[in-house]
């Protein structure tokens, strides 16, 4: 699993590549925590070459938005294929991210 | 002489101000009364000479300026003003001889400057200071008012003068009608509430305020918990009012309306989300997920469809062409459930 953080057109992008499973979350965890941090810019988690979430991928992705909605922020969530979109949706979390 | 004293006190002053806008701040705080600003301010030396030449005469020393230190609160609602006078009154030391409740001063037949006075010193001494309550209505019309009628250079004739007290009669008749509407909506969300409470939910028309009361009940708890224990998940609270729309899109015009559609759809909205999760190791849900659910199947079982349920996630996460791929997806796992032979 792979995580490099940029800053591109003013908004912080996380470029996520790989597999978000159990195993990987700690890392990924801590590979994302910079976010955290970001204030008066809009976060996207560029999800294009992710190919599989788990549980524990979903709450470091609720603990980041809800991290930016104590500030204001947003959260914007790209370029998700259709297994990781499935995830969201059945576990009622689509409509909490905003995707682009 | 009068300005050398003022120059004197002004750290004094600066700080009197500071600690008279945190006490009441803090108190108003502590209270729960929600106002839409308070400001405070130490007289300048222009604006303080400004008032020397008009009335000068009258102030025999600084002492006798009682507006050197203002604090100023703007509420939203008449009765506010009260409410936060009464505080005032715990907190300070009112100079009643000074003091002026300018709202009470008009005659029946004039209206104009509506605000309330008090000449106040804290309860520790020091010199005294105003404070100024009135509603946001009254704020901007003195404010306009100061600004426009007070320039000095030409004198504002009457006829303009009426225009301003009209306005000030139509800003009256406006804080008072906003109060009264607060009031009746007030007992409206309180009826309703009982109602709610004594389970009376035909009588309640379905809206963003009975629903949120609704929502006290925690309607669908018990099936986020069925649901949850498909894989021992963990429910992770999220607001669940983005759904009102849905439902009053399927046509439902009471709460009562909303209890038998859970009641009716629950154990197929249980075998839907179970034969969603079941084969996965998805252990967090969110809790809007049993009216996902129940949702999903109601829109099935009035045949919907896959458009059907295309439209609901449109309603749901906003128009996007991957609501289609999902609708797919949901409509392939239902296909082999009883409820939609």
């Amino acid at each position: 699993m792979n995580v490099r953080i940029e800053e591109i057109d003013g908004n912080v992008v996380a470029i996520l590549e790989g597999n978000l499973d159990t195993a990987a979350a700690a890392e990924t965890e801590k590979a994302m925590s910079p976010l955290n941090d970001v204030e008066g810019k809009d976060i996207i988690i560029d999800c294009t070459a992710l190919a599989y979430i788990s549980s524990a991928g979903l709450r470091i992705f609720l603990g980041i938005l809800q991290n930016a909605q104590a500030k204001g922020g947003h959260v914007y969530i790209k370029g998700i294929n259709d297994n990781v979109r499935a995830v969201f949706t059945i576990t009622g979390f689509s409509n909490i991210f905003e995707f682009k | 002489m009068l300005l050398q004293q003022y120059r004197e006190l002004r750290p004094t002053l600066q700080k009197l101000s500071d600690e008279a806008y945190n006490l009441l701040r803090h108190a108003l705080r502590e209270q729960g009364i929600y106002i839409t600003a308070m400001e405070h301010r130490v007289k300048t030396e222009k604006s303080l000479m400004g008032k020397l030449e008009l009335k000068g005469p009258k102030y025999k020393s600084i002492d006798d300026v009682t507006d050197l230190v203002g604090l100023r609160v703007i509420t939203f609602y008449t009765d506010e003003v009260d409410k936060v006078a009464a505080i005032a009154k715990r907190m300070f030391d009112i100079d009643w001889q000074e003091s002026v409740d300018k709202r009470k001063l008009h005659k029946l037949d004039s209206f104009g400057y509506n605000s309330l006075h008090y000449i106040c010193r804290l309860k520790t001494g020091g010199p005294r200071f105003e404070l100024q309550m009135r509603t946001a209505l009254q704020h901007v019309w003195s404010t306009i008012e100061h600004d426009t009628g007070y320039k000095g250079d030409v004198k504002v004739p009457d006829v303009y003068l009426r225009q301003f007290n009209r306005l000030a009669g139509m800003a009256e008749l406006m804080d008072d009608e906003f109060s009264r509407l607060r009031t009746v909506l007030t007992d409206y969300r309180r009826q309703t509430l009982a109602l709610v409470k004594s389970g009376k939910l035909d009588d309640v028309p379905l809206s963003r305020d009975t629903f949120r009361s609704y929502l006290e009940l925690h309607p669908f708890d018990r099936l986020n918990k069925r649901i949850a224990a498909v894989n021992q998940a963990e429910i992770w609270p999220v607001s669940v009012m983005s759904y009102l729309p849905v439902l009053e899109s399927f046509g439902m015009e009471t709460l009562g309306q909303v209890q038998r559609f859970i009641d009716e759809n629950s154990e197929d909205a249980h075998q839907l989300a179970l034969s969603q999760l079941a084969i996965t190791d998805l252990d967090i849900l969110s809790s809007n997920t049993a009216l996902q659910y129940l949702c999903l199947v109601y829109v099935l079982k009035h045949d919907g469809g896959r458009d059907g349920l295309k439209s609901l996630y449109d309603l749901i996460n906003g128009e996007n062409d991957a609501n289609g791929i999902v609708a797919d997806m949901m409509m392939e796992q239902a296909k082999t459930l009883p409820f939609m032979r």
